[in-house]
């Protein structure tokens, strides 16, 4: 018969109960508010109910800004794993060792730097004049002015362009050190029989790191939803709305435009339901 | 002889007693910790940080400033003043300053503000600026109106006389584009916010006539309105690239760097412009008060005595002391000599010697036939930021070409206001 021991307990409850602290007090606290007509510009409240949430779903930007996130994580996740899964794998056919450890330093310094300051440095890159970025637009046009982050059509992919640098680089540094840890005798039986290289990451060595990347997908859609500070620095949510995400009208609504703490703070809860639901959703796919 | 003697010795220690009393009480340090300030990046500021200890001498302790750009500033003394209250002073301007004095996030400057530092010095314009609801607020850092700064040069080549009408500016501003030589006719404020695109777009529509209240009634959607957006719209087809979703800093910088032809813009670009350090456009200028009807956009920003974080009468006079210290004669001018024309704001140094000797007669000139014209633009109210930025995102949209119906953005605008208008 097994020993009943109190060290496991001695151990979890404490953790459990700081966590629980310190993750429900806040989350329950923005329930709360969420469900009251606070503002920051008076002491004075009711409780209003659900009332936010209905007005929520008849605010044009509301709406917009779901949209917008919704584009956001998709931009990003998807073009972060295209540019790290491409570069992973070509470092690993045509770069040497030595190369490949040069490689892997410059391609973690993006990620090394503060959000706020690559979004500045990008900020400058994209200036219709000076921008370093535009530049090559300019030369090849004969000074014709391209500025893509006043344009609608243009803005979110130019801001995304920067989270996918920090983020598309750094992974591709793990995907090519996933691929140096696998076993190399089902890549020699692929080439002896006379698999072609892209046959041989398509069908053997990418399905082999299926697990692997399929966390590292997760792990950029969690940073997606935090791209606040990338966002405001870059266009403040503009042109007008076109790349306003969630975080940031809530932001603007409870302290930049109006203090209503409550209509934000119901755009928070709304957030965290939705990210529960499709995380959980997309995690159950993945298991089965 | 002895009752004389014990009455002339009780004097004495009474004399001497309160004298030394009188001593202690004026070495008691006035402040007791550090003054905390949230502002926003001023060169004044920079420079009064350089007299730190002056004011620890002065006051017993020192101050710290944390500084954030305009919007962020905005944000974060907005939350700081309405849950933790961290910061002893805030930095405040025009259109957030109804709304801390009527939230009670801050007190009235001049309970605090020692007589020896002369708050009627300040021009007349900000200290009207400082006040809402017949109080005085805040101590001006810097303030004023526009001016309309444009290129002789550019002027010249294109034989155009400066615009002294709205109808010649909107006129001439198309001709004196040439992309090809790298040069724009105007640059606007395409950002959002109420003191970004709001704030350049309102001279047009107070020059078109419009008003924000019919009686009690908000008509945003008016016809002054809609024209003032119009004509808003036309002139950003010949505003600098980069200026569309830009404000201050992106105006300015084009036209410093040479690739404006014109720009209406508030008084401290003046002195940028004559400034070798900041401007490469130096000895090719003129000013002018903004085109004829176009009201100048007063405006004023200052330092103000938090509520919540100088809880009792002691820490308030701390930081009104800081504040009449940072704002003092002597601190402007050691501005003025270092050449900081937009953080000058007290009428002594303005109209001194030293002033016209540094800037020209021509400017100083231009800065009193603007005054005739400045106005105070916005509506003076709490619910202004809120409805001003509102507008800015609006028109933000119409100018980068999200939104194309201009009565309709208008109408929403209108829409919002009524329902604030409610709220009252």
């Amino acid at each position: 018969m097994a020993r009943r021991t109190s060290l496991p307990v001695t151990f979890v409850v404490p953790t459990i109960a700081i966590l629980l602290v310190l993750s429900m007090v806040p989350t329950l606290y923005a329930i709360v508010i969420a469900l009251q007509n606070r503002e920051l510009s008076t002491p004075d409240y009711s409780w209003v109910w659900l009332s936010n949430f209905v007005d929520l779903f008849l605010d044009r930007r509301f709406l917009n800004a779901v949209w917008v996130s919704v584009k956001w994580e998709i931009v990003t996740v998807v073009a972060t794993m295209v540019v790290a899964i491409g570069l992973g794998v070509l470092m690993f056919e045509v770069a040497s060792p030595r190369l490949r450890n040069i490689y892997c330093l410059l391609f973690i310094i993006p990620v090394l730097l503060p959000r706020v300051s690559a979004a500045f440095v990008w900020k400058f890159a994209y200036h219709p004049l000076y921008g370093i970025a535009t530049y090559p637009y300019r030369l090849l046009t004969g000074g014709l002015i391209f500025d893509p982050l006043s344009k609608p059509a243009t803005a979110l992919f130019a801001v995304a362009s920067v989270d996918v640098w920090q983020w598309g680089l750094f992974f591709a540094v793990i995907v090519l050190k996933l691929l140096e840890t696998l076993p190399p005798q089902p890549i020699e039986a692929a080439r002896l029989d006379h698999a072609k290289r892209w046959q041989i990451h398509a069908y053997v060595t990418l399905p082999m790191l299926k697990a692997p990347l399929i966390s590292l997908m997760f792990v950029k859609m969690i940073e997606s939803l935090r791209s606040f500070d990338l966002i405001y620095v870059m266009t403040r949510g503009g042109p007008g709305v076109a790349t306003e995400t969630l975080d940031m009208y809530a932001f603007s609504q409870g302290f930049i435009e109006s203090g209503k703490v409550s209509y934000a703070s119901a755009m928070a809860v709304l957030m965290m339901i939705a990210t529960v639901i499709t995380f959980t959703m997309l995690w159950k796919r993945v298991q089965a | 002889m002895k009752p004389i003697r014990l009455a002339a010795g009780l004097g004495a220690a009474f004399m001497l007693s309160a004298t030394v009393s009188t001593i202690a009480l004026a070495q008691a340090p006035v402040c007791s910790a550090p003054v905390k300030v949230l502002a926003q990046p001023r060169d004044g500021l920079t420079l009064l940080e350089d007299s730190k200890a002056e004011f620890e001498k002065l006051a017993g302790a020192g101050f710290q400033i944390d500084y954030l750009n305009e919007n962020d500033r905005r944000a974060k003394s907005r939350a700081d003043a309405s849950t933790v209250g961290n910061y002893n002073v805030y930095y405040v301007d025009e259109a957030n300053v109804a709304l801390f004095a009527s939230s009670k996030w801050i007190v009235p400057l001049t309970d605090y503000y020692p007589a020896d530092y002369d708050y009627a010095d300040f021009d007349p314009g900000r200290q009207k600026v400082a006040t809402f609801d017949g109080k005085v607020w805040f101590a001006p850092l810097t303030g004023g109106g526009d001016l309309m700064v444009y290129r002789k040069d550019v002027l010249e080549a294109a034989g155009i006389q400066p615009p002294k009408t709205l109808d010649e500016l909107i006129a001439d501003v198309p001709k004196l584009t040439n992309p090809d030589k790298g040069m724009y006719g105007i640059a606007l404020r395409g950002a959002r916010g109420s003191g970004a695109n709001v704030w350049r777009w309102m001279p047009f529509f107070k020059a078109y006539g419009g008003q924000w209240f019919d009686g009690d009634k908000p008509v945003f959607n008016s016809d002054a309105a809609v024209k003032a957006t119009e004509t808003y719209l036309k002139l950003f087809k010949d505003s600098a690239p980069g200026t569309q979703t830009g404000s201050w800093d992106e105006s300015t910088g084009a036209f410093l760097s040479g690739q404006v032809a014109i720009l209406v813009e508030s008084t401290p670009l003046s002195g940028m412009a004559v400034d070798p350090k900041t401007s490469q456009v130096v000895g090719k200028i003129g000013f002018l008060p903004p085109p004829s009807p176009l009201p100048g956009g007063g405006y004023g920003h200052g330092l103000a005595i938090a509520a919540k974080a100088n809880a009792d009468d002691a820490s308030k006079k701390c930081a009104g002391l800081f504040i009449a210290w940072a704002t003092s004669k002597e601190n402007e001018k050691r501005r003025l000599d270092a050449h900081q024309f937009g953080e000058l704001n007290r009428t002594s140094i303005l109209s001194s010697k030293e002033f016209a000797d540094i800037y020209g007669a021509d400017l100083g000139q231009a800065l009193a036939e603007t005054g005739k014209v400045t106005a105070v633009n916005f509506w003076q109210d709490p619910r202004w930021p809120d409805l001003g930025d509102r507008w800015g995102i609006i028109l933000e949209e119409l100018v980068t070409g999200t939104r194309t119906d201009i009565k309709g953005g208008l109408n929403e605008l209108d829409a919002y206001a009524n329902e604030l208008a409610k709220k009252k």
